[in-house]
């Protein structure tokens, strides 16, 4: 039979559809096979990548990645459970890093990461993810201004519990000008990640 | 001969007269979502041109087996899968791209351009043909990308095609320019409505350029019509 | 001899045109604005001056580029008056190139690629304003302080002049918050209004001795002027009106309901931009339907937008936004609300004593039977 008179009739058409799908299922599932093992190694990059910035390396020489410990927050949080990644140097844990999210931004939420000495002391807090006003509330960011560094060092003793908040509430980190919002929802995420901290140090840093 | 002229047609009407953008005013959506900076507009202009050369060439060869009365859900099943490899290949080796554009990618299969060209152009003509007009269309579609997107990186932050060695390794790092230092930043233009506004000049100047173009012609014309007579 | 001397047409002429309708408003904005003059000193000056002098620049760049004849259309003060608006809306001690940035919005973007006076969609001042709040947060939400004019806090000349074009040194110093955006602030601290509101004084607020915009501080000036544009016939009554009292009334329900948590009609009333923008910019003719009940549905609409974004939007004043968003539903309402043809309907069909006594009459006996 012609192709012509063919195209014509339902069960060919069927047909075609289904061989296109399989075709295009095949194609796909190819593609994934081939991709699938880079895909993974970039989320584990992606991830490593803000646990840097937040530990430095000669603090640790095992996988972060792969030691990690889950603690309970008892309701300090509104997540039930935090991942908290361990930096060991020589079997000794040298510091600890988990995400944090201050769910009282601007417009929502920001997504940080804090890295904490065995000690208590910051090693240091970088913002991941945000959507705060541009221009106004984004000097949270590193690329935008160094203010997300007046962390680096402090403690729940340094400054005392009363003083960590912006100076508008009488405390001791600077705000932007025209914006006060942002940076109290992050120093006060940045407290509540300490309390954690010093709540569970035994669990943390075993 | 007859074959160049075709070709030169083709690429005049997919980079000028009918470019996706400027003539058909189709794929505004990824368009404007897209372009806040260059990088990011070639970036998707690349994507896009891979989909549509490979769903042109995809569809012209099949052209003769596929009945009229199922080519649509076939050609959105080929550029649906030719989307999904492009997505899943840049999350792979192009990973900053990636998670800049992540989120506009598997828009491209809405871009209406793509199936458009498939309907109109891949259906009806012959491979080589077909993947010329695609590379065209592409091609045009992303200098409109590219274009915007610097116009509107230029007014937003003052800088052009910040951030281009992530998106194809250090060789592009040359193009980085920050043209106006300390520049205090316009945030609307990279914003939606800013993309919507810069479009609104760009296309107006395109129809500048045109009436430039048609009044030298005529007047070049009817230059030739009296030296003859 | 018969001499007939044909002295004029059979024509009744018009006091009003485009210019002296524009006119009338400047004297009518003229308290309020020297009245932010005055409060806001030489910084403001400056930026009034900067700002009306870029819109007619733009305006002549723009008639010149389309080819029309500029002076006639400067004449008829439609783009000084656009500058105007624009001056009273933004900070007093804004820096002068948002003034300028401004104006090149409103007369090029708001109101010139659409073909000039009389084709906007936006009202072109407001549509300036909403862009540099969103471009440029900072400047546009640094409020400085009270300074009158000859008190001893009031910048000098020179240092006037620093402001405008060089900025400010030390912002923090002589700055500070809105009423609306202090009360939004510290609720978002969780302190009621009992506490946020425990030094403020009304009655200042509604003659306009407090931070805001240069023109728009004194809600009694404003509302002064705008009775003028009413007695002068030059607006009319139902979107001011209908304005003010949806705001009023949305705004008393929620206060009666929590009162520590939302503000009393008469703040909201006498605060932010809501004085001017009933009566000078949702007023604008272009902008705004073109019937009594469609212009009353355009403000009841303005005020509950303007009481939604103030108490639960991202920003602390929701004038503009509102004014903008009321501006792209006008040629919806004029759909739906048209104005009454003579001899027809509102739907268009005939009235019926201009009917062919036909049908219709003969129907009218027999029901009578």
């Amino acid at each position: 039979m012609p192709l012509e008179q063919l195209k014509t009739r339902v069960s060919y058409q069927t047909l075609l559809l289904a061989g296109f799908a399989l075709a295009a299922s095949a194609l796909l599932g190819i593609g994934d096979w081939n991709t699938r093992d880079a895909i993974e190694m970039r989320r584990q990059e992606d991830l490593k990548a803000s646990l840097a910035q937040v530990i430095p390396d000669e603090l640790y020489d095992n996988d972060l990645l792969k030691s990690t410990v889950i603690v309970s927050t008892d309701g300090l949080s509104n997540v039930q459970e935090i991942l908290v990644y361990q930096a060991r140097k020589q079997g000794r844990t040298t510091a600890a890093a988990f995400l944090l999210t201050a769910p009282d931004g601007y417009s929502g939420n920001i997504d940080m990461v804090i890295g904490i000495g065995p000690n208590g002391e910051i090693l240091g807090v970088r913002v991941i993810a945000h959507a705060e006003t541009p221009g106004l509330g984004d000097k949270i960011e590193i690329a935008k201004s160094d203010w997300i560094l007046s962390f680096n060092g402090r403690s729940l003793e340094n400054p005392t519990v009363e003083q960590w908040a912006v100076k508008k509430d009488r405390g001791e980190f600077d705000q932007f000008s025209g914006a006060t919002i942002t940076p109290r929802a992050v120093v006060n995420a940045v407290r509540r990640g300490l309390l954690f901290f010093d709540m569970h140090r035994s669990e943390i840093v075993e | 001969m007859l074959l160049l002229e075709t070709y030169k047609k083709l690429a005049g009407e997919g980079l000028w007269h009918n470019n996706v953008v400027f003539g058909q005013n189709l794929a505004l959506c990824p368009l404007l979502a897209v372009t806040g900076t260059a990088t990011n507009g070639l970036g998707m202009g690349l994507a896009t041109l891979v989909v549509l050369v490979c769903s042109n060439g995809l569809v012209s060869l099949n052209r003769h087996l596929i009945p009229a009365e199922v080519r649509i859900p076939v050609f959105v099943l080929l550029i649906a899968a030719l989307v999904t490899l492009v997505d899943m290949t840049m999350n792979a080796w192009l990973h900053e791209m990636h998670k800049v554009l992540g989120l506009f990618i598997p828009l491209i299969v809405t871009n209406c351009s793509i199936l458009g060209r498939a309907e109109s152009y891949a259906s009806k003509n012959p491979l080589v043909l077909s993947l010329w007009d695609g590379l065209m269309m592409g091609f045009g579609f992303m200098l409109v990308l590219v274009l915007l997107g610097a116009v509107r990186e230029i007014i937003s932050s003052g800088t052009l095609f910040a951030n281009a060695s992530l998106l194809l390794g250090e060789s592009l790092s040359f193009l980085e320019v920050t043209l106006i230092p300390d520049y205090r930043g316009f945030l609307l233009t990279a914003l939606p409505p800013g993309g919507f506004i810069a479009i609104g000049f760009i296309i107006a100047g395109k129809r500048l350029v045109d009436r430039l173009f048609a009044a030298r012609t005529i007047r070049v014309t009817t230059g030739e019509a009296l030296t003859e007579s | 001899m018969l001499t007939i001397k044909p002295t004029s047409g059979p024509h009744t002429g018009s006091e009003t045109g485009v210019g002296s309708i524009m006119r009338q408003v400047i004297y009518a904005l003229l308290p309020a604005t020297a009245f932010g003059l005055y409060l806001f000193g030489w910084p403001a000056v400056n930026l009034l001056v900067v700002t009306l002098f870029a819109s007619l620049l733009f305006e002549t760049l723009c008639l010149k580029l389309a080819g029309r004849p500029s002076i006639p259309t400067l004449k008829d003060g439609s783009a000084l008056l656009t500058g105007w608006l624009l001056a009273m809306t933004l900070p007093p001690w804004a820096p002068w190139w948002i003034g300028v940035i401004g104006a090149g919005i409103a007369i090029v973007l708001g109101k010139q690629v659409y073909g000039g006076l009389g084709q906007n969609l936006f009202n072109p001042a407001m549509l300036a304003r909403v862009v540099l709040l969103i471009s440029f947060p900072l400047e546009m939400t640094t409020w400085a302080d009270v300074t009158p004019w000859l008190t001893e806090s009031a910048p000098d000349f020179n240092a006037g002049l620093t402001i405008t074009f060089a900025g400010l040194s030390n912002p923090d110093a002589v700055t500070g918050a809105t009423l609306l955006g202090h009360v939004k602030t510290e609720w978002l601290q969780k302190h009621p209004l009992s506490e946020s509101l425990s030094d403020f004084c009304t009655l200042k607020m509604w003659l306009g001795m407090t931070r805001g915009s240069l023109g728009e501080t004194s809600a009694l000036l404003l509302f002064a002027g705008g009775m003028w544009l009413l007695l002068k016939k030059i607006i009319t009554w139902p979107i001011p009106v209908s304005m003010l009292a949806s705001v009023a009334v949305i705004s008393g329900l929620f206060h009666v309901l929590d009162s520590e948590r939302y503000l009393s009609p008469v703040m909201h009333l006498g605060s932010g931009a809501l004085m001017c923008a009933a009566f000078f910019i949702a007023t604008d003719y272009v902008t705004s339907p073109n019937t009594p009940l469609g212009q009353i549905i355009f403000g009841s609409l303005c005020g509950l937008l303007i009481y939604m974004l103030r108490t639960w939007g991202g920003y602390p004043e929701g004038a503009g936004f509102a004014i903008l968003l009321m501006n792209s539903l006008t040629p919806l309402i004029d759909h739906y609300v048209k104005p009454r043809i003579q001899g027809r309907d509102r739907r268009g069909r005939p009235l019926e004593e201009n009917m062919l006594k036909g049908e219709r009459g003969k129907r009218k006996e027999e029901r009578g039977n």
